[in-house]
């Protein structure tokens, strides 16, 4: 495989299995499709970030309605979706909600089970991708992850490129929304 | 049915070594425990707050079998999987840090005994009659002289190497006992940080016994640099209270300016109150960058390891004054004075010089006769927009930040004339210097910041060490009942997010009434920011540990006072002896201690042994998003852990569904985050209904100013009957609990690990 370097050096990996990357929105709206009990898990960094006057969390939360995915708001990201009148399904900080999800007989956010697809969103890039790590390390065999920001993760199991431009990343979220909505 | 057996030779050893039949306690279950014998208390507290482990790297390259592939449940050729990998990693990482204060303490013991001799009497002061609780607690020795500190500390020395052993290729092979050595070497760390600031308080005849210490200067703007500057960097003050005592002496220090960065610089100031604070660690490559200082003296721990190269940049000197630092540089410390003063300055020189008179001398001399002949200015503004100007906005100094801060539009804003924003930045930038070497424009990114940093000072009080008997006493009963919320102690490094946060926390604690200490790098940044009136926290709350009371405790080695402190309140307020009985301390800590750690910024491995040491005392720590890098937590999970308790006064195991404390080390996201955690954290099972009205107060006041308003989602699991309900939210938390089906449960009377899980400590024992 050839090697993607993450755009944070911090993330540069240091083993031999790196995140599948996809840079096709239609594959990764079929893979959240695919998934029976999948779970966002979105951070702080979304109210923060935003593409051309829009913030990240109106197009997390687009995606979650448009593929009806229950929310686990993390850090004090809740404030700012709460404001948007959307209430996440849990919340728990990063480092926990990974904690749970590392468990196969966790029931997870719905009490109906442990997801199968965690997509992450919104973290700073060292947590989540300490995050991923864990779940790539201790729950393999239940369940896949999956990011959204706009940089290569590599202990994910699929992972966007390093987009350079906001432009790429800005298309891709709105192709995504629009592959869910025709699927769903 | 306890048969009474012979002492082993052993045993009888360490009776002799811990001065036993001096009666002053009885010896309890554990004088100087080795790896074994606290291991039932530790596989106690990992069964609720289990490992959490986040794998930097996929292998194992310890040996030549290797490099192991350890993914997907393969194990190595040494038969070790991923999990018993990480936490032997981190049983390294806490060896390191342990080892680095040991070290520390040894140097100093061993300079302090030449000096003042093994005879030297210990003494804390009128206040403080529990000297050393760390090192009584844990070794069962109550030090009267230096000579016994070194008994101590040899104690510790042989502890590590056992527990360096199992790290070697084909031994330990269980992750949860890796995590009992950890823990094992980092309550040792707490020994031997204690050790090294009892001698330095007794030794250099430090601030003790005393809340109301002196008012420093901070910032680098307080360092007069018309006059020769010495810099000092490291921990260890044999260095920097020779070099004022040498000034003093020779009637130079009128003449001659003395600076610090790092914990030496928080030594320095218990020693003089007109030595300078420079910054935290993450200030020092910008600050010797600026050229300011004539002569770096480097010590030990968080120093850059290319100083010289640094300095060789600015023209400055460098002398480096202990063995565990030296730089390849030659050792000078026979050479004659006047040989070494020459070669420093007509050749520019650096050299080693271990003996810290001689260092003085030499640092004194140099730095006087160059300064006259050095530039030291900051950067013109016309000079860092030039610079700034040759950013192609390629992105290279973000992707190697470790803060991952994106530096390019802040060399537009700079090259612009806009300095708001690249000042923000720069307030977030911990001083790595990996963005300058990567940039391909050659920009001196670090220099041009110098445009935009602060050029205020600020004032932090001094040190004062150990928290005082008398304190205990009066914060014993409210702290134990809940009604003071917490003691926070905010400590370690300088790899936070932002450099405002710690101020913010201090802040927003103190002014509810928290007891706020701390130490280190945590200490300098919580002064470093102004609030009304434009005062830091030093200035604005009462140095006291008492109620809304904000106290510098000291440098990192000054931690040991924090678990101290913990300890005196089972010892002097409980009545619990606490002579090798460390279980019976740490259970009640656990239990009954509403404390919590705070180590924003964690960096370095003694920031690991540091916090750990604190987990297994049972005080439960926040760290920083960075520390997710450490690569291990204990957490646990709330809905589904076992909350049982023994309540001691009924004899019964209760289940209390309670997550109190609901984790021991645990990364939060975000300032906010923290925020709303810390006070969650303090909340213990023996809280009276008052207190717990207080904290639960807090907790759901904060979780509404930080996390958009509500109730916090597991509040029903902290509220036992009606009377824990905070009487401004009564309504709204009635209705809530109503809605989700709460029932109410009874207050535990006298809450207790013991009993739950094998161990050889009575229930009595905890009983006061
Ligand atoms: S120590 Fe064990 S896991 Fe590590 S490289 Fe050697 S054989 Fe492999
Ligand atoms: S010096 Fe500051 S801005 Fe540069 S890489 Fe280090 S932390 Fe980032
Ligand atoms: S590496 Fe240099 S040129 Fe590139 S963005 Fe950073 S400062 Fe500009």
């Amino acid at each position: 495989m050839s090697a993607m370097i993450p755009f944070h050096r911090v993330n540069v990996l240091t083993g031999i299995k790196s995140a599948r990357l996809i840079e096709d929105a239609a594959e990764y709206a079929n893979l959240i499709q695919k998934a029976k009990r999948p779970l966002w898990v979105l951070g702080p960094l979304l109210s923060e970030w935003a593409l051309d006057g829009k913030l990240l969390i109106e197009y997390a939360l687009e995606i979650a309605k448009a593929a009806n995915i229950p929310i686990c708001a993390t850090a004090h990201v809740k404030g700012k979706m709460v404001e948007l009148g959307v209430k996440p399904d849990s919340v728990y900080d990063a480092v926990e909600i990974v904690n749970a999800l590392k468990d196969p007989d966790w029931r997870g956010v719905k009490k109906e089970g442990n997801h199968d697809l965690v997509i992450f969103f919104g973290i700073r890039s060292d947590l989540e991708e300490q995050c991923l790590s864990v779940l790539k390390h201790f729950a393999f065999n239940h369940l896949k992850t999956m990011t959204l920001d706009k940089y290569y993760f590599p202990h994910a199991n699929y992972s966007l490129p390093n987009f350079r431009k906001d432009e790429q990343w800005k298309a891709f979220l709105e192709d995504l929304i629009s592959e869910l909505k025709k699927g769903g | 049915m306890a048969e009474v057996k012979a002492l082993t030779k052993k045993q009888e050893e360490v009776r002799q070594l811990i001065k036993a039949e001096i009666p002053w306690e009885p010896v309890g279950p554990t004088p100087m425990p080795e790896i074994p014998d606290l291991r039932s208390w530790d596989m106690r507290l990992l069964k609720t707050y289990k490992p959490w482990y986040a794998p930097f790297c996929d292998l194992c390259c310890l040996c030549t079998y290797g490099k192991c592939d350890l993914t997907q449940g393969r194990r190595g050729a040494c038969g070790l999987d991923i999990a018993t990998q990480q936490a032997r990693i981190i049983l390294l990482a806490c060896l390191m840090g342990c080892s680095a204060h040991a070290g520390h303490a040894g140097h100093i013991l061993e300079f302090l005994i030449e000096k003042h001799g093994p005879d030297k009497k210990i003494d804390m002061g009128t206040f403080i009659e529990l000297e050393a609780p760390n090192i009584r607690t844990v070794t069962g020795l109550k030090p009267e002289t230096l000579g016994d500190l070194k008994t101590v500390i040899e104690y510790v020395y042989k502890e590590i190497t056992y527990l360096l052993d199992s790290t070697h290729f084909g031994q330990e092979g269980s992750y949860l006992d890796y995590e009992s050595k950890a823990l094992h070497a980092s309550m040792l760390d707490h020994v031997g940080m204690e050790v090294a600031d009892i001698a330095q308080i007794v030794g250099f005849d430090f601030p003790t016994s005393v809340a109301n210490t002196p008012m420093i200067d901070m910032g680098w703007e307080a360092v007069d640099k018309s006059k020769p500057v010495i810099l000092l960097v490291g921990h260890n003050p044999a260095t920097s209270c020779t070099l004022i005592d040498y000034l003093r002496e020779n009637n130079l220090y009128d003449k001659v300016e003395v600076a610090g960065i790092c914990c030496t610089a928080l030594e320095t100031t218990r020693y003089s109150d007109r030595a300078k604070i420079v910054g935290p660690l993450s200030r020092q490559l910008f600050f010797i960058r600026s050229g300011i200082a004539d002569v770096i003296m480097t010590d030990e721990q968080c120093i850059r390891t290319d100083m010289p190269i640094e300095a060789d940049k600015v023209s400055s000197r460098v002398i480096a004054c202990l063995d565990k630092v030296m730089y390849g540089l030659e050792d000078a410390t026979d050479w004659d004075t006047e040989e070494i003063v020459k070669q420093m300055v007509e050749d520019k020189k650096h050299f080693a010089i271990l003996d810290p008179e001689k260092a003085a001398e030499v640092a004194a001399q140099v730095a006087l006769k160059i300064s006259p002949r050095r530039k030291k200015e900051w950067i013109s503004e016309e000079e860092a927009k030039e610079l700034a100007g040759k950013c192609t906005q390629c992105d290279m100094c973000e992707r190697v930040c470790p803060n991952l801060l994106g530096l390019g539009k802040a060399m537009k804003d700079i090259s612009e004339g806009n300095f708001d924003e690249p000042q923000k930045l720069f307030n977030k930038c911990i001083g790595c210097g990996k963005c300058d070497q990567e940039c391909p424009q050659h920009i001196p990114i670090l220099r041009v910041m110098q445009v935009v940093a602060s050029k205020e000072t600020w004032r932090i009080r001094a040190g004062r060490g150990a928290i005082m008997d008398t304190e205990i006493r009066n914060v014993g009963a409210p702290l134990t009942l809940g009604t003071i919320p917490g003691v926070l102690a905010f400590v370690g490094c300088s790899n936070y997010p932002d450099i405002d946060d710690v101020a913010d926390m201090v802040y927003e604690f103190a002014k509810r009434k928290y007891i706020v200490v701390l130490t280190g790098c945590a200490a300098m940044v919580a002064g470093m920011k102004k609030f009304q009136d434009g005062k830091t926290v030093y200035e604005l709350f009462p140095p006291d540990f008492d109620a809304g009371g904000v106290v510098n405790v000291g440098s990192c080695v000054s931690n040991a006072h924090i678990t101290g402190a913990a300890i005196k309140i089972a010892n002097i307020f409980a009545a619990l002896p606490l002579r090798a009985n460390y279980e019976v301390m740490a259970d009640y800590v656990l239990n009954r201690v509403g404390a919590c750690g705070v180590a924003w910024g964690a960096m370095s491995q003694k920031a690991a042994s540091i916090g750990t040491g604190c987990n297994r005392l049972g005080v439960p720590v926040v760290l920083g998003p960075h520390s997710s890098k450490y690569r291990r937590l204990y957490l646990s999970r709330k809905e589904e852990d076992d909350w049982r308790v023994m309540d001691a006064r009924k004899r019964e195991i209760v289940d209390t569904g309670e997550p109190s404390p609901e984790h021991i080390a645990y990364v939060a996201e975000t300032k906010e985050k923290a925020m709303v955690m810390i006070p969650k954290l303090c909340i213990r099972k023996n809280d009276t209904p008052q207190g717990r009205s207080i904290k639960l107060n807090h907790y759901i006041s904060l979780y509404r100013k930080y996390m958009g308003g509500g109730l916090p989602e597991d509040l029903h699991l902290f509220v036992r009957r009606d009377a824990d309900i905070p009487l401004v939210y009564k309504k709204e938390v009635r209705i809530h609990l109503k809605e989700i089906g709460w029932q109410p449960k009874e207050p535990v009377g006298l809450p207790t690990f013991i009993g739950t899980y094998p161990t050889k400590v009575p229930l009595e024992a905890v009983i006061h």
